[in-house]
């Protein structure tokens, strides 16, 4: 038994990351000192949106992007769901939640589901605004599109994993006269939510979701982690630079193994 | 019991997998991790019949109330059936030349009519994102230009040299580099922490709830 070849660094690098995130999430359970949060307009907006919806008796549109549940984004944007689910039970605002993937909609229409259990009214669930649409990329927007037009949600929130039909929501969302809050670490879908929507979360934002909404200390020591993470980052890349000018392949050699 | 189940069984798997993909020489672990790869796809198959019949009872439910575009839904259920139909008991391969000829010559014009009305949408949202309304607008709309010139024979034409050509290439390849990887480091070690949390139980989001 040994470690796959070109990924030993980064097993090693990936186990002292675990370690350091364990080691914070278990001094913020014995209630170490968490550092304040930047404030994510995107995240504060979500607030605003679900009550301009309540105000307008519009509904909220959520996609959860079009990643599967192998696919990190996905989850975060299902704990964002979460949420946005239990504002709206609390308000008692419709929430249309579209999937394009087929196991993923189950799982959204669990959550929307609970957090209305949740609220106290179970009631007010509507699974049939539990919509999966298509597994096609391009048949899932047309869907997507069609349901902005016809049912004229006052809030757009758009947060997972997206690729080309991004701009497709957001352009449409902006014609409706939606709301739009967006979020993505697709890089090359951030400038179009970036130039088409009202707020976008950008990149490790949208991991942060779920400690910046809840406030839970444990989750928001694990921030803590990646910032932490995002330092010794920063250090490699200033000393691999340096050691790459002066020729000095060492440290690249190193993280190659 | 409904939430300690699934974080066992994610705890265990997720191992698995993690294990297959960093360690080698473990033949029962690699048979483990293909093991599980195909258990995914054989529980992705049978979501999209649960996929066909949330989509049958949007749509019958439209049709019988007659809601304002009701004769969509009945298009949408009979191309929807049409296919499962022809796919399952006449063409029974994804060779056959009824079914190649239905994708190629149906489905696949669609979606390129649906992606190319991407060019519109980025007219649109380009009008309103480069408006000169700041610095950073001035800023967003000077490198927009500039590399739109440097990506088109017509710019080369119409200001002379490589110059264009050189400056966009530039902007591409080290501010916005610089700024795209900066995201992706930032958004990798989001996915690893959110992974990790979700491994051990932090987070349960996901599981629905808000986990106590």
């Amino acid at each position: 038994m040994h470690l796959a070849k070109g990924n030993v660094f980064s097993f090693w690098l990936g186990v002292l990351f675990a370690i350091v995130l364990f080691v914070l999430i278990s001094r913020a359970r014995k209630g170490m000192k968490i550092p304040p949060l930047y404030k994510v307009p995107g995240l504060d907006a979500l607030d605003e949106a679900i009550g301009r919806c309540t105000e307008m008796g519009r509904p909220v549109h959520f996609s959860p992007g079009i990643g599967s549940v192998d696919n990190a984004q996905t989850l975060a944007a299902l704990s964002i769901l979460g949420y946005v689910a239990r504002q709206c039970a609390k308000y008692d605002t419709d929430l249309i939640a579209t999937n394009r993937i087929t196991v993923v909609y189950p799982i959204a229409e669990e959550i929307v589901k609970q957090a209305y259990i949740e609220e106290g009214k179970p009631d007010a669930f509507k699974p049939e605004n539990v919509r999966f649409i298509s597994e096609d990329q391009f048949a899932y927007a047309s869907g997507v599109t069609g349901i902005m037009y016809r049912e004229k949600p006052a809030a757009n929130i758009l947060i997972g994993a997206f690729w080309a039909e991004s701009l497709i929501f957001a352009e449409v969302g902006a014609t409706a006269g939606a709301i739009q809050i967006s979020g993505t670490a697709n890089t090359h879908q951030i400038p179009f939510f970036v130039a088409a929507c009202d707020y976008a979360l950008i990149g490790e934002e949208i991991f942060a979701a779920s400690a910046y909404l809840t406030k839970d200390p444990v989750l928001m020591g694990s921030l803590v982690a990646q910032d932490w993470g995002k330092m010794l980052a920063a250090v490699l890349i200033i000393i691999g630079a340096v050691l790459q000018t002066f020729k000095i392949t060492a440290l690249k050699d190193l993280m190659g193994k | 019991m409904k939430k300690e189940v699934p974080i066992v069984m994610g705890f265990i798997l997720g191992i698995s997998i993690i294990a297959g993909v960093f360690v080698t020489g473990v033949p029962w672990l690699t048979t483990w991790k293909n093991l599980l790869d195909e258990w995914f796809l054989v529980v992705q198959a049978w979501a999209v019949a649960v996929g066909v019949v949330n989509l049958t009872q949007i749509h019958s439910r439209r049709v019988s109330q007659k809601r304002e575009g009701w004769f969509y839904s009945v298009w949408l259920m009979i191309c929807m059936f049409g296919m499962i139909v022809f796919g399952v008991f006449i063409a029974k391969s994804p060779q056959n030349e009824g079914w190649r000829w239905m994708y190629n010559q149906l489905i696949a014009p669609m979606n390129a009519t649906v992606y190319s009305t991407l060019v519109f949408y980025i007219g649109a949202a380009a009008y309103r994102a480069f408006r000169v309304r700041n610095l950073e607008a001035t800023v967003l709309l000077v490198a927009a230009v500039i590399l739109m010139l440097g990506r088109v024979p017509l710019g080369k034409v119409l200001l002379g040299g490589t110059w264009i050509e050189k400056t966009a290439d530039w902007i591409l390849n080290v501010p916005n580099s610089a700024g795209m990887r900066g995201i992706q480091l930032g958004a990798t070690l989001g996915a690893i922490a959110t992974a990790l949390r979700i491994l051990v139980g932090i987070e349960r989001g996901h599981l629905g709830g808000t986990g106590e």
